[in-house]
């Protein structure tokens, strides 16, 4: 129930914001709170935001937020702003003010010694982008279900600030942000879809005639890159209208959907229709709609029976990202391993669980007739042909997102092996040091409930896993060294290289040798440095996850997948970050990249000794070592003050 | 920031007698925000003796600081008083009830009056504190030390043999509190001896005494040479729910009785300098029943309601008050008259009725009353409340003004039931 301003609510807001002026800096936080009960009074009403607005310019100097999160406003981050937006109580008031402050030194109205009018505009821009359902809020049915605090205040703050934006730079951005996610080619793509979804209502402001061009090239990925598939958004007609065309036009239809389909990584319904459609009627058009090169076209007609099983089988509307998947994996040639065919057939008959097959149901929509297996092969597809798209979602479980990855690249077989034995036997058995492990025994894990965002094949495998691995490292956890030493290598497989090295001393938990350590890695990774050696198969390793402050948050898993040359000419480590989200931002200057500089699909890199002041364990071939007192100690010197000034915080160094 | 103390320094040493140390720091013993405003306010150096987890906050606000833990049993006071000395403090003003006999100790060593601290002392343990009262001739309640479940047994089946209860007659409650616990931290009131078993070891020793009837209320009293300077009675309208200043005519008119009480705990406590907060119950007929006494500020947001219906700070207040070289034109200039009062400040302490918080909502017509002046509620962000130890701590204070004491008395019932937290 919306209140009115009256004249009472502004003149009590100003008199608590003067009270708090006044007030000596040690004092603030006792006027603090009346500030803030006036400003919800303020905020409950219609026009509150615009009278609050005429303050905002005062609200650093008062000290409104001083001695709080929010005091420094450099250290915000946009990601963060919805969910105090969203949350109860105090945090979306002080939200609410340091938004409208924010505002204050874009629009040059305030001032602020750290940041800029660029870098509030930046920031707000950045909001505005992640945040379109609150901006345009009929864009998504789930914000509309999802009950949440202060919807209607929210929104109202964000139409608010939107005034004061340029469209066209709120396009820039969320441009930016699908290009991101779409470069790493993840095999999940609801986010992806979800924000080019609400792309859709910046079609109807104004933006560049550019910027209309991207926007509306990725809404068409989705909804039909074709004029006719544009105009028969539903899978029956569209099928109706495929009987139709000539052949001509038939190839015509599957270039156009074949090159939106490669450009972006996204399939909408329609690529599922018309690969049915080719492979009963027109099987020598396939080609074209998977874009396929020599490689992939040998392969296809290789195994075209297969092909044509797998297409009856696993691609249907709702699992239409696994016509990409296919296209991927004809390139890769994955159907010439030899245990591979039969391990497909077998998804196809395999005997489902029941509640394996309930988790797999949740993961399309009601009512579309399709089975279990028909799920589970289509991701088994996805993940064979973009091993590096798969993800952790919401899940703690790096470890088990890595094995899925390393052994979707190099050992299918194996893979194949055990998604029938976690889907039909609810178990998954691995030998570690002689003892036998049955995942099925095991209980807890890292993720007991596992969030459901994640791919068919993850939603199988990772509770065994991450109970597996869990299980193994509870069982070296008192040896006194870094028990990764012993697992990796035995749940990842030979694989894995049995040297291994670690920042930390696990006993003292301080840093011991440190410039020893980061020579080794160079001596064993680094081309100039080791002999040459080329990296075969990706390489486990443990990070110190920084946030943008280069402070420590924790441990991360990832693989480093090879190490080369890129195109500036700089070394770079490129690697596989299960986490999906991979151009991050660790501090200290240190941001991840997913594209630009030589990666392919779903790798992150960073220059070399960026990587490495945040490496704290990896594996090495001890009789592939180079010339570790070559490398120059002002190298190491670097990493080394990168790494003391960041997580190193967090540890007794008595390293020279 | 250098200039403006030498300036300060100059004011202070034409208005200090004469052999006094400057810069002559006040010492506020507890880190209290309001207090140090206040002396920062009065334009007297100070330096604050408070927990160690402080001293970020204090070094960043550039406010001399020093760590002192006040709960551990220590030897080191010695040099806690050094430390003080060669800042060249010369007062200390206790804010908390564990820092009491902390500032007793200092102004003891400050003035050297080795007394002081005994004094001090005698506010700490309650039951020192009731023993010293009745031997003076004030009136208390039947009162013991219990060491351990079944003192607190005999106690209760004594009571109320004496009150002549019959078997299956309700027994009349006894209160246990600890011995040097501030206000109702730690307070049950017990009336079935199974809820004895309550009790835990860490509980012990504890004062028992016998429940008194009557109408309760606190006084504030802000002393100078032995003198009342200003008497401030509040009235409870419920014990640690909510309380208003200055009380209610009918109590008001029992000022004269009051005071004479007041003098008199004065005399038995021997209290010279600073502020002092005894709980007395009154009987329809006059006769006043003493409850306790503390020598720090009240809870209750008394301080603010002081304020807020005076128009005096009583943080300041009390600084003035524990200095003993605050001149007498000093404070007559300082204090109103008693009968001065700007009208009734009131406060509700909101305490949630629910295991789970939801939502708070505040009624309309609660933020329309004309006696409405803030609250300081927001919904907290986890819903689950915490459990409540004696009066526990308030999720939220609701503050009232007005020119009418029965209207103020009917918001504090009415709304004291009133589930805003739901």
């Amino acid at each position: 129930m919306p209140s009115e301003v009256t004249e009472g609510k502004i003149a009590r807001f100003s008199r608590s914001l003067s009270r708090l002026e006044e007030a000596p800096s040690y004092a603030k936080s006792r006027y603090q709170t009346d500030v803030f009960q006036e400003a919800n009074r303020l905020l409950e009403t219609e026009e509150g935001l615009e009278f609050l607005y005429q303050y905002a310019h005062r609200f650093d100097a008062a000290g409104v937020f001083q001695d709080g999160p929010w005091e420094d406003p450099s250290k915000l981050q946009p990601p963060l702003v919805a969910g105090s937006l969203q949350a109860k109580g105090l945090p979306y008031v002080i939200e609410m003010l340091s938004d409208l402050r924010m505002l204050a030194i874009a629009e040059g109205k305030g001032e602020h010694p750290k940041v800029s009018q660029e870098m509030a505009m930046d920031f707000l821009n950045e909001v505005m982008a992640l945040n379109l359902d609150l901006l345009f809020p009929n864009a998504s049915e789930a914000s509309r279900i999802e009950e949440k605090e202060n919807t209607v205040e929210t929104q109202r703050l964000f139409q608010f600030i939107s005034q004061y934006l340029s469209s066209s730079a709120l396009s820039e951005t969320l441009i930016y942000e699908i290009e991101r996610l779409t470069a790493q080619r993840p095999i999940t793509v609801k986010r992806t879809v979800s924000m080019i979804k609400m792309a859709k209502e910046m079609l109807r402001s104004e933006t560049s005639d550019d910027q209309r061009a991207m926007l509306e090239s990725y809404v068409s990925s989705i909804e039909g890159p074709s004029q006719l598939s544009r105009s028969y958004q539903q899978a029956n007609e569209y099928r109706k209208q495929l009987m139709s065309l000539s052949t001509e036009e038939l190839r015509k239809e599957s270039e156009q959907l074949g090159l939106s389909m490669r450009k972006t990584g996204l399939c909408s319904p329609h690529h599922s229709v018309l690969a049915r459609f080719l492979s009963r009627k027109s099987p020598h058009l396939l080609p074209v709609l998977l874009q396929l090169t020599g490689k992939g076209k040998a392969n296809l007609e290789e195994h075209a029976e297969l092909v044509h099983q797998l297409i009856k089988v696993s691609l249907f509307p709702s699992t239409c990202q696994s016509v990409y998947g296919l296209a991927l994996l004809l390139e890769r040639g994955v159907l010439s391993a030899s245990p591979v065919i039969p391990g497909l057939r077998r998804m196809i008959e395999l005997d489902i669980r029941p509640e394996v097959r309930s988790a797999l149901f949740n993961t399309v929509s009601e009512g579309e007739g399709l089975t279990a297996n028909s799920i589970l092969l289509s991701g088994v597809i996805s993940v064979l042909g973009q091993p590096l798209g798969v993800g952790q979602g919401l899940n703690p479980t790096c470890q088990a997102a890595r094995g899925i990855s390393l052994w979707a690249q190099h050992a299918p077989g194996y893979l194949l092996e055990i998604i029938p034995r976690a889907a039909r036997d609810g178990d998954i058995d691995m030998v570690f040091e002689g003892v036998q492990i049955h995942s099925k025994d095991l209980q807890g894990g890292l993720a007991p409930d596992l969030h459901p965002e994640l791919d068919p094949v993850s939603l199988v495998l990772v509770p065994h896993l991450d109970r597996i691995y869990s299980e193994m490292m509870s069982r070296v956890a008192l040896r006194g060294e870094d028990g990764h030493r012993w697992v990796n290598p035995a749940f990842y497989g030979n694989w894995v290289q049995k040297g291994f090295s670690t920042v930390i001393e696990p006993i003292t938990g301080s840093v011991t040798d440190y410039p020893g350590f980061v020579r080794l890695f160079y001596a064993t990774h680094h081309p100039e440095y080791n002999d040459d050696y080329e990296l075969i198969y990706p390489n486990p390793v443990g990070i110190f996850i920084t946030n943008v402050h280069g402070k420590m948050l924790g441990f991360h898993a990832v693989s480093i997948q090879r190490i080369a040359k890129s195109p500036d000419g700089e070394y770079r480590v490129y690697f596989y970050n299960p986490n999906n989200d991979g151009s991050q931002n660790w501090g200290q200057g240190i941001e991840c990249t997913v594209m630009g500089k030589g990666e392919l699909s779903g790798e992150s890199s960073l220059p070399f000794e960026e990587f490495t002041s945040r490496l704290y364990a990896f594996h090495y071939n001890p009789y592939e070592q180079g010339d570790a007192y070559a490398v120059e100690a002002e190298n190491i010197s670097m990493v080394k003050s990168l790494a003391k000034e960041s997580w190193g915080h967090e540890y007794t160094w008595i390293s020279k | 920031m250098e200039l403006d103390q030498l300036e300060l320094n100059q004011t202070l040493q034409e208005s200090q007698p004469e052999g006094k140390t400057i810069p002559y720091l006040t010492a506020l013993i507890g880190w209290s925000l309001p207090a140090i405003e206040a002396c920062d306010k009065l334009n007297r150096p100070f330096v604050v003796v408070g927990p160690p987890d402080f001293k970020d906050y204090a070094e960043k606000h550039d406010i001399t600081f020093v760590g002192w833990e006040f709960d551990r049993l220590n030897e080191g006071s010695d040099k806690l008083y050094k430390q003080l000395k060669a800042l060249g403090a010369e007062v200390a003003v206790p804010l908390y009830e564990e820092c009491v006999e902390w500032a007793g100790a200092l102004n003891s060593r400050f003035r050297e009056e080795p007394r002081l601290f005994n004094r001090s002392l005698l506010l700490r343990d309650k039951g020192m504190m009731k023993r010293k009262a009745q031997m003076a001739g004030i009136k208390v309640g039947v009162f013991e030390e219990a060491r351990d479940k079944e003192d607190v047994k005999r106690f209760l089946k004594r009571v109320n043999d004496a009150l002549l209860k019959v078997d299956g007659d309700k027994n009349e409650p006894i209160h246990c509190k600890p011995l040097d616990k501030a206000g109702s931290v730690g307070h049950r009131a017990i009336d079935d001896p199974s809820d004895i078993d309550a009790l835990t070891d860490s509980d012990f020793p504890l004062l028992m005494e016998s429940h008194l009837d009557g109408q309760e209320f606190s006084c504030e009293v802000f002393v100078h040479g032995g003198k009342i300077q200003f008497l401030n009675i509040t009235e409870y309208v419920k014990l640690g729910y909510s309380n208003f200043v200055p009380p209610s005519p009918s109590l008001e008119e029992k000022r004269p009785i009051i005071r004479k009480a007041i003098e008199q705990l004065i005399e038995a406590f021997e209290i010279e300098n600073g502020v002092i907060h005894p709980e007395y119950f009154i009987m329809p007929d006059g006769t006043l029943h003493f409850g306790e006494v503390a020598a720090r500020v009240p809870g209750g947001h008394i301080f603010d309601l002081i304020e807020r219906a005076y128009g005096f700070s009583a943080y300041e207040a009390q600084i003035l008050c524990s200095d003993p070289n605050t001149t007498e034109e000093e404070l007559r200039k300082f204090f109103p008259a008693e009968d001065d009062a700007l009208g009734y400040a009131g406060c509700l302490m909101v305490h949630p009725h629910v295991n789970y918080i939801e939502k708070l909502t505040i009624p309309e017509e609660l933020e329309e009353h004309s006696f409405f002046e803030k609250h300081d509620m927001f919904t907290p962000p986890q819903g689950k409340v915490a459990e409540r130890v004696g009066f526990g701590n308030h999720y939220g204070t609701i503050f009232f003004f007005g020119d009418d004491s029965a209207e103020m008395t009917r918001l504090l019932v009415d709304y004291e039931k009133y589930d805003f937290y739901l």
